[in-house]
């Protein structure tokens, strides 16, 4: 465990690591592009250097092994200078893309500019003019002019997606990225060559000009695209959810996640969503109303009908949401008859080595969990048989947020159409339900929204039994229910709403440091004073 | 000192005051009479009034050569707008050369402050607020501009050219 | 004076073929070695003090020694990728005497321990590589490849692999990239080839002149090999002469040898009625030297670093008084743009920014302060890359426009060369 000296801090660092990850565990900033920690040291961008005490050239941090008593800094002149020219290097060929750049805004190139930049241009020459809007493959475009050739993104395809499709082509500042020939940039894990490109070189086809990324916010949470159960972090605004992207987390992703992970903003957005409670009496014709009320009204259909109502739960909400949900049907009611909707049975033990697994469900575990905890120990034969025998009159179904995994959407509403009420829990909007296509042909149906995996809090757990506890993010449809209301209201208790204000507002104490204020001086004159914003 | 006076003690001497005003009154009707060219009015709306080069009116959105918009649908000005009052839907444009631009522009004009920050924040002189000032509309939708109105209305005659030309700005190697 | 010790039998066509050369004593020293223990040939070649003839003259004997110790499989590669302009004795060494090449070769391999080797040469190269395929058929024929030879135990396979051309495949792991399929582009250090090269194993690559001279320290001894050169840097080199010189062509001189006695005596001087005025003396990528400075210079290693260049591959490059210098600073940095691998950034767009900057010089859309971003651009390019690449674009920059400043800032105000008078416009069409 050699000890090093990052620009006065003293650092330990375990044997064998760089003078980069020595910075990194610092917290010192040192510019760097080509470095990324999920990936080989490339050591093309020579932004990294700095000064090693004994040492009469600058080396690269990125590839210098740490030794014991070494003395690093990036403080001195010719260091600092180094890095400028660098970065103007960066810089002379690049083109003056930024206003239609998606990148701009979260640019490596222009964070590290503004922090070392050289800020006096004496590139005076023509700049050199390569292919732009290249198409890579179904999801990724390439802009030749704008690359810094990192290599980050043919490192990624030759390391971690092991599928070589990139390479740099071409010699000198001629020098290109591209597909080899015959090739596409088509694998399970192409968007994270867009994540990890430092300027806005690579940019992703679904996300391409749909928002400027100063418009978004972001929050953590946990994808609910599979057993995997990756960090990942969405981005959303007012308008809705726009982008998904990996957080580090090495002990589930690593740096990266699938392709098919990054969709899973979609199906939260509201054109994907059931927005109100829906109910459809007899033939009558659909009439909506506020979930809550929905929900309420149930009660007397649940309360009458307990011992003909089952529960389908599918592995896609929250194990809080699970144990409160058969916690208070099983309490208020003894329902007992919780049956587990997998649908994906087959390929639950599949694994395609890096991210992907076969259950596309990310709580499958939690549910079983919940079901052990409660000794609710039933087979789906069971639910079969007595929806043959009509033994059972309502049927509440928590049905899948994420459709697309769901093949047999179809084949299972059949069978539930053979309940005579049926209650759908759900978020995601299953038009067979509303539309007149004859595919359910429950006599009444009753459909509850429910909050998609972003607006509401818990925990899933995932394939290895790892729990992993997320914070909602944000609010897309503000009537919905999570399914720990659901059951409140079923059960025919009210909801207590977190009241809106929940400290007494002007306390001069609570007021926030940066708030804008009045200053009351002298009589009759008031006087703005403004914090930073 | 009191702002307010007391009317009381200003009342007797009103006369004078009366007297006075009439007079200037007096004064411009006869110079009215005698030279219109001295009137300090005019007669709106048949006459209009001329305001400097740097009055800042109605938006206009600026075209390229080929009359397509300059906008690249960059959403600074969007971004710097105090009024919150731009929306612009981006879209990919099958030339490659232009790349991005909006395939919808929207000013809510009655939201505007027209502080021109816009025309500031514009990287490529797309957007300018222009001369014109009188907006009348008789319903809500009158008042937000498309880009229909925005670039091609009929006082622009066709659209009004960019200073700054990609063509040239390609050729000089920038 | 020239002396013939490689060079000793280069006259002789027979001396190409194995029986000629077997007639001038081929293949004995290759007997001597392979009863000699390893570690002695590796000590004998320390002992000589040979250096590295392909340009950065480190010592071979120590470079050998880096080798780890232990059974891994390693490899020998010759550079024969000729790329420094200006050099053509590698050429000429294998085209005249492919033999003397194989068999330093072998010993050299036997020494550390290789059972394959290759020599990488330049694809330009034609005739030496059909020369050198053929002399590598003779050899295994007379059973000094392949299994057993000589009956010593040893085997050891050798091949011919052909570059495509790349200036950058003559960088030692830039041509291992090559070797092993990939692109041509240096490798980070470390690991160094000696622990980590071709196929990630340990690798030693000699030029062809340095592997070509172990076969005469085996044959002289270490104090033999002594009898030529100064103390710190023994035996002889071949000069690739060239330039505006009476009779250019390759020269065998001891180290140590004046490089004006070079210019002047083998050369046969300047061409009449002109005036030396610089001189290259290791090759494109080395400052230059001017006249008063060639006058002091000997061909060392550590007299021509004391005039702050260096002895490179050996190419001497000879400049006399009707060269503009800016226009060679414009055929230097062209290449150097061209030879780029693109991999480090300060070399991928420092090469391009230089060429454009001397260019527009050369087309009379120069600046006078061009001139000082030139050396700017050049000082942050130096020592800032994986290989050597960009130091070498970069010091031909510095040391032209220090020392020709004149008639720089004379083409940028005149828009017209001091020497030629004319433009270069003018000059290409």
């Amino acid at each position: 465990m050699p000890k090093c000296t990052i620009n006065g801090k003293e650092v330990e660092v375990k044997d064998g690591q760089t003078i980069m990850e020595a910075f990194k565990k610092a917290d010192e900033p040192i510019a760097h592009y080509c470095y990324h920690p999920g990936l080989s040291v490339a050591g093309v961008c020579r932004l990294c250097i700095c000064d090693i005490e004994g040492n009469p050239r600058p080396q690269i941090a990125c590839n210098t092994t740490v030794t014991e008593g070494m003395k690093v800094s990036t403080k001195s002149d010719k260091v600092k200078e180094g890095v400028k020219w660098v970065l103007d290097f960066h810089l002379i060929n690049h083109p003056l893309d930024c206003p239609i750049c998606d990148q701009a805004g979260e640019c490596g190139l222009q964070e590290q500019y503004m922090a070392f930049g050289k800020y006096e241009p004496e590139m005076a020459e023509k700049k050199v003019k390569k292919h732009k809007v290249v198409d890579l493959g179904p999801t990724v475009v390439l802009d030749s002019e704008r690359c810094i050739l990192c290599s980050r993104c043919v490192r990624f395809t030759e390391e971690v997606s092991k599928t070589n499709e990139l390479g740099i082509f071409n010699r000198g500042d001629r020098s290109e990225i591209g597909c080899v020939e015959g090739k596409s940039l088509d694998n399970k894990y192409s968007l994270n060559t867009v994540d990890i490109c430092p300027v806005g070189a690579l940019t992703s086809k679904d996300f391409r000009f749909k928002q400027r990324v100063w418009y978004l916010k972001d929050s953590d949470t946990v994808c609910n695209g599979c057993s995997t159960g990756c960090n990942v972090k969405v981005y959303f605004n007012k308008e809705g959810m726009f982008r998904v992207k990996p957080v580090h987390n090495e002990q589930v992703n690593g740096y990266w996640m699938c392709d098919e992970g990054r969709n899973i903003y979609q199906f939260a957005n509201k054109e994907n969503r059931f927005e109100k409670g829906i109910k459809k009496l007899g033939g009558a014709s659909l009439e909506t109303m506020l979930p809550g009320a929905l929900a309420k009204e149930l009660h007397q259909l649940v309360k009458s009908g307990k011992d003909q109502t089952a529960v389908v739960l599918t592995g896609q909400y929250t194990s809080e949401e699970y144990d409160s949900f058969i916690g208070t049907l099983s309490k208020e009611f003894g329902i007992k008859k919780v049956y587990h909707w997998n649908q994906n049975e087959k390929q639950m033990g599949d694994f395609d080595g890096l991210l992907i697994r076969g259950d596309k469900n990310p709580n499958t575990k939690g549910l079983l969990k919940v079901f052990e905890k409660h000794q609710i120990k039933t087979e789906w034969q069971d639910l079969e048989k007595s929806l043959e025998s009509k033994s059972i009159k309502n049927l509440i179904v928590a049905g899948p947020e994420n459709l697309s995994v769901f093949a047999d959407m179809d084949s299972k509403l059949a069978l539930f159409s053979k309940a005579e009420n049926l209650i759908w829990l759900g978020a995601a909007k299953v038009e067979a339900l509303t539309s007149d296509s004859g595919k359910v042909k429950n006599k009444n149906i009753f459909v509850i929204p429910l909050k998609s995996f972003v607006e509401k809090e818990g925990t899933f757990v995932n394939h290895s039994g790892l729990e992993q506890k997320f914070k909602k993010a944000t609010t897309i449809l503000h009537e919905t229910l999570t399914l720990t209301e659901v059951a409140i209201l079923f059960a025919g208790k009210n909801l207590t709403l977190p009241s809106a204000v929940e400290k007494p507002a002007f306390v001069e104490s609570q007021r926030r440091s940066d708030q804008v204020q009045l200053e009351h001086r002298k009589k009759n004159e008031f006087v703005f004073k403004r914090g930073t914003l | 000192m009191s702002i307010v006076q007391n009317s009381a003690q200003k009342s007797k001497w009103y006369l004078p005051g009366v007297i006075g005003g009439l007079g200037i009154t007096m004064k411009h009707l006869l110079k009215n009479l005698i030279s219109k060219k001295s009137m300090q009015t005019i007669n709106y709306p048949e006459e209009k009034y001329e305001y400097g080069p740097r009055f800042k009116g109605n938006h206009i959105l600026t075209v390229k050569k080929d009359g397509s918009l300059r906008c690249t649908a960059c959403m600074l000005c969007a971004t710097n707008c105090p009024a919150e009052c731009i929306k612009i839907t981006a879209s990919e444009n099958p030339d490659p050369k232009v790349e991005k631009f909006p395939i919808s522009y929207e000013i809510d004009i009655l939201r505007c402050v027209f502080c021109g920050f816009c025309e500031e924040a514009c990287p490529v002189d797309a957007i300018r607020l222009g001369p014109e000032w009188q907006t009348p509309g008789l319903s809500g939708s009158n008042f937000t501009y498309d880009i229909n109105h925005l670039a091609y209305r009929p006082a622009l005659k066709g659209g009004i050219q960019s200073h700054v030309d990609d063509e040239e700005r390609h050729k000089e190697g920038i | 004076m020239e002396v013939k010790y490689l060079t000793e039998f280069y006259h002789l066509d027979e001396f190409r073929f194995l029986d000629g050369y077997k007639k001038h004593g081929g293949y004995v020293q290759l007997d001597k070695a392979l009863k000699m223990q390893p570690q002695q040939i590796i000590d004998e070649v320390k002992a000589s003090g040979l250096r590295g003839r392909g340009g950065a003259g480190f010592s071979t004997g120590m470079k050998w020694s880096f080798l780890p110790k232990n059974n891994e499989p390693r490899y020998l590669v010759c550079n024969a990728d000729e790329g420094e302009p200006g050099t053509f004795k590698d050429r000429l060494m294998m085209e005249r005497a492919p033999h003397q090449l194989i068999e330093g070769m072998i010993i050299s391999s036997f020494a550390v321990g290789s059972k394959k080797s290759y020599i990488y040469v330049r694809g330009e190269y034609d005739f030496p590589i059909k020369v050198l395929e053929q002399a590598i058929e003779e050899a295994y024929k007379a059973g000094y490849l392949g299994k057993n030879i000589l009956g010593s135990g040893f085997d050891h396979d050798m091949d011919v692999y052909r570059g495509a051309g790349a200036y950058i495949c003559g960088e030692e792991t830039g041509l291992i990239s090559s070797l092993e399929g990939s692109k041509g582009q240096p490798k980070l250090k470390p690991p160094f080839p000696a622990v980590q090269g071709y196929l990630r194993k340990p690798t030693i690559v000699n030029n062809v002149e340095t592997l070509a001279a172990v076969k005469y320290i085996i044959r002289d001894g270490a104090q033999g090999y002594r009898k030529y050169g100064t103390e710190k840097a023994a035996g002889t080199k071949l000069f690739s002469l060239s330039g505006n010189v009476k009779t250019p062509g390759n020269y065998e001189v001891p180290l140590g040898y004046p490089l004006m006695d070079l210019i002047m005596k083998e050369g046969g001087g300047m061409k009449p009625g002109r005036k030396l005025k610089a001189v290259i003396p290791g090759g494109s990528s080395a400052p230059v030297l001017t006249a008063e400075e060639v006058a002091k210079a000997t061909l060392d290693y550590e007299c021509l670093a004391g005039l702050g260049t260096m002895l490179g591959s050996g190419a001497v490059i000879v400049i006399d008084d009707s060269q503009c210098m800016v226009d060679m600073l414009g055929v230097l940095m062209h290449f150097y743009h061209h030879e780029s691998c693109g991999q480090c950034t300060p070399c991928r767009e420092g090469t391009g920014w230089l060429n454009k900057i001397v260019h527009s010089i050369l087309e009379g859309r120069g600046r006078l302060q061009d001139i000082d971003l030139l050396i700017k651009v050049a000082d942050n390019m130096k020592g800032r890359t994986i290989c050597a690449l960009s130091d070498a674009a970069a010091l031909p920059v510095l040391s032209f426009v220090s020392k020709f400043r004149d008639e720089f800032e004379f083409y940028v105000r005149e828009g017209r060369s001091k020497v030629r008078g004319n433009f270069y416009a003018q000059m290409h069409h």
